[in-house]
């Protein structure tokens, strides 16, 4: 091996030049990400300062009108509400799985998995059903008394926001197991020990520990909303577009380039920079699906 | 003690209904479909009047849904053969392999799984305007292969970075050609991460959605586009029918997995 003397004298072996090997494996896999993926996405981009005159004149006009500004504020409304309730839903039932017996917790997994992988589609419009005013939602609502009238609970933000807490509670629920099943128990019993009661413990040792978890859990189900389409296009009303919505009806109905490639990019630049802050201070976590 | 199931006093009881109630709310809509197809109502009442065959017989005697339910398999076959072969060499390339960028090239390879799919769905159906791919099985099969082809670099990558590769170097030192080690030796033993792969990737084609709506024609669409465009028009239990078709396929997927697994693990 060839060596060199570094400046305090020391005979260092010097750094190893290593061939460039296994590339070929990747270039077919490189060639259709580059043209399918890659290339398309950046000519959506381009097209929203090129179209229909070059120039941010599309972001103007995103950032201009009240009702382009009103969807971006339902997008992130619904998005945080999802987030918070998911939140609130999912750690005590990530705890309770996370110390449960292990009989009940494989059929409780066994029905998160088989939630996950239902068609989207078919979930949406299960709720789309029961929310509906003559759905089960209202009749059993209205049986037990609780109402004297059908709730509006479909074609409006509710709606979007409890099918969208349906299928986001996997997400959260899975990697916040993760994080409680690894948390030491013997921490607890340490706190306990020094004095600390029930809430404490929670307050103070727990939730604390659990926090990376739930913050990282958190911003993904929080960017997973931000771009969903499918199940606020069917459970929402026209009245409240999300942003999603909005690229593809720019696209699809008003054929306007430009301002689909311009709503298309603030969505992925929000996205990515969310995605940019988990990898930073939360490291890699697994991505859902859609 | 907030770590012990048994310990925990009144507090489980408490736990234990927000978990039950969650695990009750994730099912109730799979159930409730289920039940629905099989409901006489029209109307979609709950519980319905009867039971009948009726919207499963409608959904088959309707060409249109059944050749979109063909059309679906079609696309999702090609799509889970063409992922796993290219998932398998890319994955050889990036754990076998050593040159510049690899961790970048694999994030890259990974991106379209957290790209929000609206904006991949609409930057391809431009793409496929200009150069003539929008409306065909080829169009349908590439925009399918860019959301299913990460799954698949996972799965495979995963195994074979798992697999001590000095086996696969004793076989060719016992007279095997690189190319006959790597099919007789390291394909068996990855044999679970191709299967994943092929499962993942099979899911993502048949179940895709946002970017089906737009790859699709009048005259080709999938079993999803299909749906789509029925419950614009109306919530009709023909639906429901084709979603608890959809369902069965995915609990079928799913118990075939959790029993390979079982016996790969042999």
């Amino acid at each position: 091996m060839s060596t060199y003397s570094d400046a305090s004298g020391a005979i260092m072996p010097l750094p190893k030049i290593r061939r460039a090997t296994g590339f070929g494996g990747v270039v077919p896999a490189l060639a259709f990400v580059g043209i399918f993926f890659v290339a398309p996405v950046a000519i959506l981009l381009l097209r929203s300062v090129l179209e229909p005159v070059p120039g941010l004149g599309n972001y103007a006009q995103l950032i201009g009108s009240a009702t382009y500004l009103k969807i971006f504020a339902n997008t992130f409304i619904v998005s945080g509400f999802v987030t918070a309730i998911s939140l609130a839903i999912g750690f005590p039932v990530a705890w309770a799985l996370a110390i449960m017996p292990g009989r009940l917790s494989s059929v409780i997994f066994a029905i998160l998995l088989l939630s996950m992988w239902t068609n989207l589609l078919a979930r949406t419009y299960a709720w789309m059903v029961l929310l509906q005013r003559t759905g089960l939602i209202n009749k059993m609502l209205m049986g037990m008394g609780l109402i004297d009238q059908p709730l509006a609970l479909v074609n409006n933000l509710t709606g979007v926001t409890i099918g969208m807490t349906y299928i986001m509670l996997p997400f959260i629920i899975l990697p916040l197991y993760g994080v409680i099943k690894k948390i030491d128990p013997s921490t607890l019993q340490a706190a306990a020990l020094c004095g600390a009661n029930r809430w404490q413990c929670l307050t103070r040792v727990l939730l604390p520990l659990a926090m990376p978890g739930m913050a990282a859990g958190a911003l993904m189900v929080f960017v997973m909303s931000l771009g969903y389409f499918v199940t606020p296009s069917l459970l929402g009303g026209t009245a409240n577009m999300m942003l999603a919505e909005l690229i593809a009806q720019f696209v699809q109905s008003l054929v306007n380039w430009g301002m689909g490639g311009a709503a298309a990019l603030v969505l992925l630049v929000v996205t990515l920079s969310l995605y940019a802050v988990q990898l930073r201070f939360f490291g890699n976590q697994n991505p859902g699906r859609r | 003690m907030l770590l012990n199931f048994d310990r925990l006093g009144w507090w489980k009881y408490v736990l234990l209904a927000i978990t039950l109630l969650t695990a009750a709310f994730l099912l109730l809509p799979i159930v409730f479909i289920a039940a629905l197809s099989f409901g006489s109502s029209q109307w979609l009442i709950f519980p319905p009047p009867g039971w009948t065959l009726q919207w499963y017989s409608e959904l088959f005697a309707d060409p249109r849904w059944v050749e979109s339910a063909l059309t679906s398999f079609k696309i999702a076959v090609i799509v889970t053969i063409l992922s796993v072969l290219l998932g398998l060499v890319t994955s050889f390339g990036l754990v076998r392999g050593s040159f510049m960028f690899r961790d970048a090239l694999k994030a890259l390879f990974l991106t379209p799984m957290i790209l929000p799919v609206v904006v991949l769905a609409v930057a391809l159906y431009a793409f496929f305007l200009r150069i003539g791919l929008g409306g065909t099985l080829t169009g349908f099969v590439i925009s399918h292969l860019v959301l299913a082809l990460p799954f698949s670099i996972l799965s495979i990558s995963s195994a074979l970075e798992g697999f001590d590769k000095s086996i696969e170097d004793a076989a060719v030192l016992c007279g095997a050609s690189p190319l006959e080690a790597k099919i007789r030796v390291t394909l068996p033993a990855i044999s679970h991460g191709l299967f994943s792969a092929a499962v993942f990737s099979f899911l993502t084609s048949w179940d895709e959605v946002v970017v089906a709506i737009f790859m699709s024609s009048p005259t080709l669409q999938t079993l999803p586009v299909k749906v789509w465009a029925t419950l614009r028009q109306d919530l009709t239990p023909v639906v429901a029918a084709a979603s608890t078709l959809l369902i069965l396929l995915t609990i079928i997927l799913m118990a075939l997995v959790a029993v390979v697994r079982k016996v790969l693990k042999q």
